[in-house]
């Protein structure tokens, strides 16, 4: 028999305890998924809050090109995500809050990517990290190593708080009113599991910026969007932040609007949790299409929902953490290896002049500089990312950042060094030139694995970023500098509607056939956090979108006033003339007569949407109560495996906290803010739900109820078998109750 | 760590390719593909296309029990055979296990209409990686847990060969052997000599 070694042994000094108590949850959740002990919706939402993610081909199906072909696995329970099978490899989200890595966590995610993924790290628009094809088995271990150095990925996708986005910059941006780096730490972290952040009906972004005029954090569009700004009261000046709320991409992009002109700095979290609460109580849950904030504020106004957040904002029980980072605000700062040494005179490399033109950044602090790594497509191998940990090492201080342009920055960097920084990025094919130019194309996953996705969005990103680079430095300045971004369809992950040059995928049908195309979207400011949208022009097949490059590029160059921009020439030009230069690239020829028009970019195959899908990113809705008693109910089947161990003190501890954990849940449901003390729990279940009879059973009565305060009473005795395998026993009934007492109050999904 | 006792079962076998530099990413995605509906003795499920890193993997295919990846890791193109799922028996029945996955992959590929007479694989040395720290840390250790196996599975299908194994004894890496293989040697030969079982 071999030695069994567990990550979970290895590693359990390592591990925050609420980590590792959240991860073995989990783990209990997959196996109650695996013995049919928890139901679908539940375990799509909680596995997505944990950043586990289907992916497209796994949906029992899998289209060759000329037949569809079911796959045959193991487990033909066909849930993994709607319509997949549960236990196919998918994609695992770690959320990187501000974008901020250390070497450390860099080594493990190479690690990882190694082990359990396919030896590729995949940096997205919002900063987080992806791996794909990963089994979800493999998911704990996972989870476990990454918490072992400071990670978690709990709430990366589902109905929650996402990864909370930031300036790559902060701290050594010579724009910025001041470092955003501690707020957007500390807010993240205070959202993160938060009871008010739990019942919403759909995905909430935050993103902060520490100036307005750059793109930075995205402001306006995200559902909180904090700029940094300040003020001199009495000759003392105040931060604060300009809080921007309700704007999103998507099918129906909103500009955010401005909520406060300036929040003080001590009221950002206490007013984000009100927003939390307003958003869970008011949003649309059943309308999956309308639940985001913005559809919210959209309906009731911007006024109206100023007011809704002041008045819940002075209901909040106060909490010490709102204020208490602002203590220590320097947590985040980040300090120089080496001492600041100018450029002059030290040898340049071949090619280096080119890269120091669009991948340098000349900080704040005099002698550094931030050099951005390009990755092509946000991805980047294990061995690279062990490259790039020796060159931190090497030249700055231990901390990398990702950017929501899908690459990676070092910060801190002596300007002196940085020659030396270039050669060893090209010895790890990571030198390449060309970072927040036309050639950097940004693009979300698209039909490569996400199921929404309809056209390829990185296989154009990829056909584009190869004829640009190849015309690199010979491109006009006018329009080197304009960004290209893809999304794979209307949800805009590649945040197509902020790029000068935006594209989304769709199809059309032509004769018996679909045709991958790509919507044109032009326009759109990339600047001023995202400052406007682009206008959509029509679509195009998707092999003529280098051709719509190439030619409305070509138009700008030779038709633009002066020193116009991109967006005032597309606006003066306008949308028609637009049309009519693409108008006969819209054609596409018959089947027969050109096949290549059927296939998309980076895929032989010929192309079809049937391998689509109900998408992820929505997440299943599923209220807070049923968390709560699905939770109570792991609780009690753990307390029946410490029953069958006889580890009867144990039992009878779980059960009580089982029964606990469910009445607390329901109690929620009418008071949010119900202490977590047993007595007032006891006392507002007993209130509430047991003499108004809504916890009565038809013909049990009270019974069930009963066994909760018993057991309460029951607390100091001592505890042995028989006291044990009763407290299972009831708070098995009590569970029950406590969900038909759930189904009687009509709120049940 | 006991010899006898290593529990490690993620192993990969890397053969390179001594001709299909030429191999254009869309042929491999395309091969790989076809692979997919009609593979009956495993799950295969999908392709995913990296030709856009450097020295990384180019295509791979992914399936429920093994990857199989186009690799130019270090900058050197071949097949990389990754077993992910748990398998039967000792550390030598399992490598010999993978080492019949990895080699019937390769004949697999060297048969392929589209690249008949195009890619072929250099017998004569392979890698193996096991890819899976916790199990099989880089160490000597590990070395001296797993050569005796690897030794006597290639010995059974290198017949009468030389082995020369030499361990990478880079830090931070996983553990990985380099081995080469004195004769003249190819993938039908190999297979010849596999074992039936495996």
């Amino acid at each position: 028999m071999a030695d069994t070694l567990s990550w979970k042994d290895k590693l359990a000094d390592r591990i925050p305890q609420h980590l590792s108590e959240e991860i073995e949850i989990f783990e209990t959740q997959i196996e109650l998924k695996r013995q049919g002990k928890i139901a679908d919706p539940v375990f799509a939402e909680t596995r997505l809050r944990r950043g586990v993610y289907g992916q497209r081909y796994d949906n029992g199906k899998r289209f060759d090109g000329s037949r569809t072909q079911p796959l045959q696995y193991p487990d033909a329970d066909l849930l993994k995500g709607p319509d997949t099978l549960w236990n196919a490899p998918g994609m695992q989200r770690i959320k990187i809050p501000f974008g901020g890595l250390t070497t450390e966590q860099l080594e493990v995610m190479a690690d990882l990517a190694e082990e359990y993924s396919d030896a590729i790290a995949h940096i997205t628009t919002r900063q987080d990290v992806q791996l794909h094809y990963v089994h979800i088995d493999d998911t704990v271990d996972l989870m476990r190593r990454l918490a072992a150095v400071g990670i978690t990925t709990r709430e990366a996708c589902g109905n929650s708080v996402r990864n909370v986005t930031a300036c790559p910059l902060a701290g050594v941006c010579r724009t910025e009113s001041f470092d955003i780096t501690p707020y957007s730490r500390a807010l993240a972290e205070f959202l993160l599991g938060h009871p008010d952040a739990q019942d919403f009906g759909r995905k909430f972004k935050i993103a902060f910026s520490g100036c307005e005029h750059e793109a930075c954090g995205l402001a306006n569009m995200h559902d909180i969007g904090a700029v940094a700004v300040t003020r001199v009261v009495d000759g003392k000046t105040e931060r604060g932040f300009k809080f921007y709320v309700g704007g999103g991409l998507g099918a129906v992009p909103h500009q955010a609007k401005v909520m406060e002109e300036f929040l003080p700095e001590e009221e950002l979290l206490p007013v984000s949790q009100a927003m939390g609460r307003v958003f869970a109580r008011l949003g649309e849950k059943k309308n999956r299409a309308r639940a985001r904030l913005k559809f919210l504020i959209a309906k009731v106004g911007i006024d109206e929902f100023r007011k809704l957040v002041w008045e819940e904002r002075k209901q909040l029980p106060e909490d010490p953490r709102w204020t208490a980072y602002l203590n220590d605000l320097n947590v985040t700062d980040e300090t120089a290896l080496k001492q600041a040494v100018k450029l002059n005179g030290v040898a340049r490399p071949e090619g280096f002049d080119e890269w120091m033109d669009t991948n340098v950044y000349p900080q704040r602090q005099e002698g550094y500089a931030v050099a951005t790594v390009t990755l092509p497509l946000g991805d980047i191998t294990s061995d690279q990312i062990r490259g790039l940990v020796s060159l931190a090492r090497k030249y700055v201080n231990d901390t990398v950042r990702s950017t929501v342009e899908q690459n990676l920055v070092l910060r801190w960097v002596p300007e002196a060094d940085l020659p030396e920084l270039y050669a060893g990025l090209e010895e790890i094919g990571l030198s390449e030139s060309g970072a927040g130019t036309i050639v950097d194309v940004v693009a979300c996953p698209g039909t490569d694995t996400c199921k929404l996705g309809i056209a390829s969005s990185r296989g154009l990103a990829g056909e584009l970023r190869t004829r640009l680079a190849e015309k690199g430095m010979q491109l006009d300045a006018s329009v080197r500098n304009l960004r290209i971004k893809i999304s794979g369809c209307f949800n805009s992950c590649g945040q197509h509607h902020v790029a000068d040059l935006g594209f989304y995928g769709v199809s059309r049908r032509v004769e018996n056939y679909t045709v991958p195309h790509f919507q044109v979207v032009l326009g759109g400011q990339w600047t001023e956090n995202g400052g406007s949208f682009g206008l959509a022009m029509g679509a195009v097949p998707s092999k003529r979108i280098p051709d719509v490059v190439t030619r409305i590029t070509e138009s700008y160059i030779k038709g633009r006033e002066g020193t116009e921009s991109f967006q005032d020439y597309v606006r003066r030009i306008g949308k028609k003339q637009v049309k009519d230069m693409l108008e006969d690239l819209t054609a596409v020829p018959a089947h027969s007569e050109d096949p290549s028009y059927y296939t998309d970019w980076g895929d032989s195959r010929e192309y079809t949407t049937g391998d689509m899908a109900k998408g992820e990113c929505a997440g299943e809705v599923v209220p807070m109560v049923q968390f709560a008693l699905t939770g109570s109910e792991r609780m009690v089947f753990e307390a029946q495996v410490y029953l069958d161990d006889e580890e009867y003190e144990q039992a009878e501890d779980t059960a009580w906290k089982s029964m606990l954990q469910a009445a607390r849940g329901l109690v929620r449901t009418q008071w949010l803010d119900v202490p977590d003390e047993p007595e007032h729990i006891l006392k507002e279940f007993d209130e509430r739900f047991v003499q108004t009879e809504l916890f009565h059973d038809t013909f049990a009565k009270d019974k069930f109820a009963k066994y909760i305060f018993q057991a309460h009473e029951e607390r100091s005795n001592t505890v042995d078998r028989d006291l044990a395998h009763r407290r299972v026993e009831e708070a098995q009934l009590f569970i029950e109750g406590a969900f038909a007492c759930y189904g009687r109050m009509g709120v049940v999904a | 760590m006991d010899v006898h006792k290593i529990d490690v079962h993620k192993i990969g076998i890397k053969y390179f390719l001594s001709s299909g530099a030429d191999v254009d990413a869309d042929t491999w995605f395309r091969i790989f593909n076809t692979w997919i509906p009609v593979t009956t003795d495993e799950i295969l499920i999908d392709v995913a296309d990296y030709s856009h890193v450097h020295n990384g993997p180019v295509t791979l295919l992914v399936g429920h029990n093994s990857n199989y990846g186009i690799d130019r890791g270090e900058g050197r193109l071949g097949l990389l055979t990754t077993r992910k799922q748990p398998l039967e028996g000792g550390f030598e029945d399992r490598f010999r296990t993978c080492l019949g996955g990895a080699l019937k992959a390769c004949a697999r590929l060297e048969n392929e209409a589209d690249l008949k007479d195009r890619a072929h694989f250099d017998c004569s040395m392979l890698q193996v990686v096991l890819n899976d720290r916790l199990n099989a840390p880089n160490t000597a250790e590990t070395l001296k847990a797993v050569k005796p196996g690897v030794e006597s599975a290639l010995q059974q299908i290198y017949t009468g060969a030389d082995l020369s194994i030499e361990h990478r004894d880079t830090s931070g890496s996983l553990f990985a052997l380099d081995i080469t293989v004195s004769g003249d040697w190819n993938i039908d030969k190999l297979m010849k000599n596999m074992p039936i079982s495996a």
